[in-house]
């Protein structure tokens, strides 16, 4: 087994394969992760979502957004608007900001209508600078696109760990540690990933700043959630598992699975759990 | 937001479904009581209203669907008039698209721990660890700074 770790869009990757992935792989999965950051990261000024911040317009966006946007969609409707990615504004304003300054303004912005967009894929119109974040769902996708790279380079068999979103491709299942966000020590179940299938972790209590901060905000609301304090999502994809790991946070379960084909369990803040029926694994109730 | 126009389409057919499938049981709840189907038996969702008039005393019914679609309500309350066993009046109501939480409880079947029993992550056999303590190393390091800045 080869373990290649690295840093990227800032938090730590590992990509597990059999043998050590060739150079020339290992250069397409950065180039990769580095095309999407140039379009997503609200953290770079000169990103298309800084630009649309700037000025707003209509943009073509690449193939990737359709997914993930599409998928924006569906869970805005899936939770009555509490999941949007038009909270970047109120984030940054929050103190979930570029240079991670941490502090509240003492006024954060509003979160817009989604009427301040219109999507149709390929196009984005802003009929007015808006701050988009993808950070429910964005990493998802990009281990999803990382996983497309190396099956098109002929690397069949790997696990893919972006912190928090894991992409398991092999015929032997991968066992994975659900960690209690209360103690990082000690899981609460664990997780069985089968071939093709993917798990999202989200946690607010371990990153969250002061007064009740964190970076899992309710567009309706824009205050950050505060009953659900972890999720764990498996589905088909990264992209899905991360979206509905965050809209877990703020939609009843069964809703949910009704509409999006996925497993999960979440934790409340008094530390009572609930898990799906069919959760691949074992929740140790 | 503004949905695409086959989103609000496919609103209308589920919301139309639901009303043929509950005018066909019946409705769970009378009106008042008066008015019931003469038995549950009668009450299979294999026919529709009209062509079991028989099965059904005139009266007013009324009941509660609810659906899971984008963009939609999640729940509809129905009133119907049956009249010679024919539909004769029928209103329905989208119900407030907050409010259904309590709804949606009831019919979560999964499993559910007032406290979890968790176990140390040495003593299990795993590959890996899903969880939040490894956060962006920026953000740690921030959280740092600030903690070091408020003691110093």
């Amino acid at each position: 087994m080869s373990a290649w770790q690295f840093e990227a869009i800032g938090t730590s990757w590992q990509i597990d394969t059999a043998r050590p992935l060739a150079p020339g792989i290992a250069v397409a999965v950065t180039d990769r992760i580095d095309e999407f950051d140039a379009v997503w990261s609200r953290f770079r000024p000169d990103s298309v979502v800084s630009q649309i911040a700037d000025r707003g317009g209509a943009w073509l966006l690449g193939e990737e957004s359709r997914a993930l946007l599409d998928l924006y969609v569906e869970l805005y409707d899936a939770t009555d608007g509490a999941l949007t990615p038009l909270v970047g504004r109120t984030l940054s304003d929050l103190g979930y900001d570029a240079t991670y300054s941490l502090r509240s303004a003492e006024h954060p912005a509003a979160v817009p209508d989604w009427d301040t967009i219109d999507w149709s894929y390929p196009e984005l119109v802003a009929h007015e600078p808006v701050l988009l974040d993808v950070g429910a769902a964005g990493k998802g996708c990009l281990v999803d696109l990382v996983a497309e790279v190396l099956s098109e380079s002929g690397v069949m068999e790997f696990t893919i760990d972006a912190s928090g979103d894991l992409l398991h491709c092999a015929d032997a299942p991968l066992r994975v540690a659900l960690e209690d966000p209360r103690d990082p020590t000690r899981a609460i179940g664990v997780a069985e990933l089968g071939d093709g299938r993917a798990l999202c972790a989200s946690a607010t209590n371990r990153r969250a700043w002061g007064d009740g901060l964190h970076h899992v905000l309710d567009g309706r609301t824009g205050l950050p959630t505060n009953d659900i304090i972890a999720t764990w999502v498996v589905a088909e994809s990264g992209l899905l598992a991360d979206g509905l790991a965050t809209a877990q946070f703020m939609a009843e379960p069964s809703r949910l699975m009704t509409l999006f084909d996925h497993e999960f369990a979440r934790m409340h803040t008094d530390g009572h759990v609930e898990w799906s029926a069919d959760f691949p694994g074992e929740v140790f109730a | 937001m503004k949905l695409p126009a086959h989103k609000r389409m496919l609103s209308a057919a589920a919301a139309a479904s639901v009303l043929l499938l509950t005018a066909a049981c019946g409705g769970g709840d009378s009106d008042g009581g008066s008015a019931a189907p003469t038995s549950s038996d009668s009450a299979s969702a294999d026919g529709g209203v009209s062509s079991e008039s028989g099965s059904y005393e005139d009266g007013d019914y009324s009941g509660e669907g609810s659906y899971d679609n984008p963009g939609g309500n999640s729940s509809v309350s129905v009133e119907l008039t049956l009249a010679g066993g024919e539909i004769s009046d029928l209103t329905v109501t989208p119900e407030a698209t907050n409010g259904t939480s309590k709804q949606y409880q009831t019919q979560f079947a999964g499993g559910i721990t007032d406290q979890v029993v968790g176990k140390s992550i040495d003593d299990l056999d795993v590959s890996k660890i899903a969880g939040s303590s490894l956060t962006s190393q920026g953000f740690n390091q921030a959280i740092d700074d600030i903690k070091a800045e408020a003691q110093a």
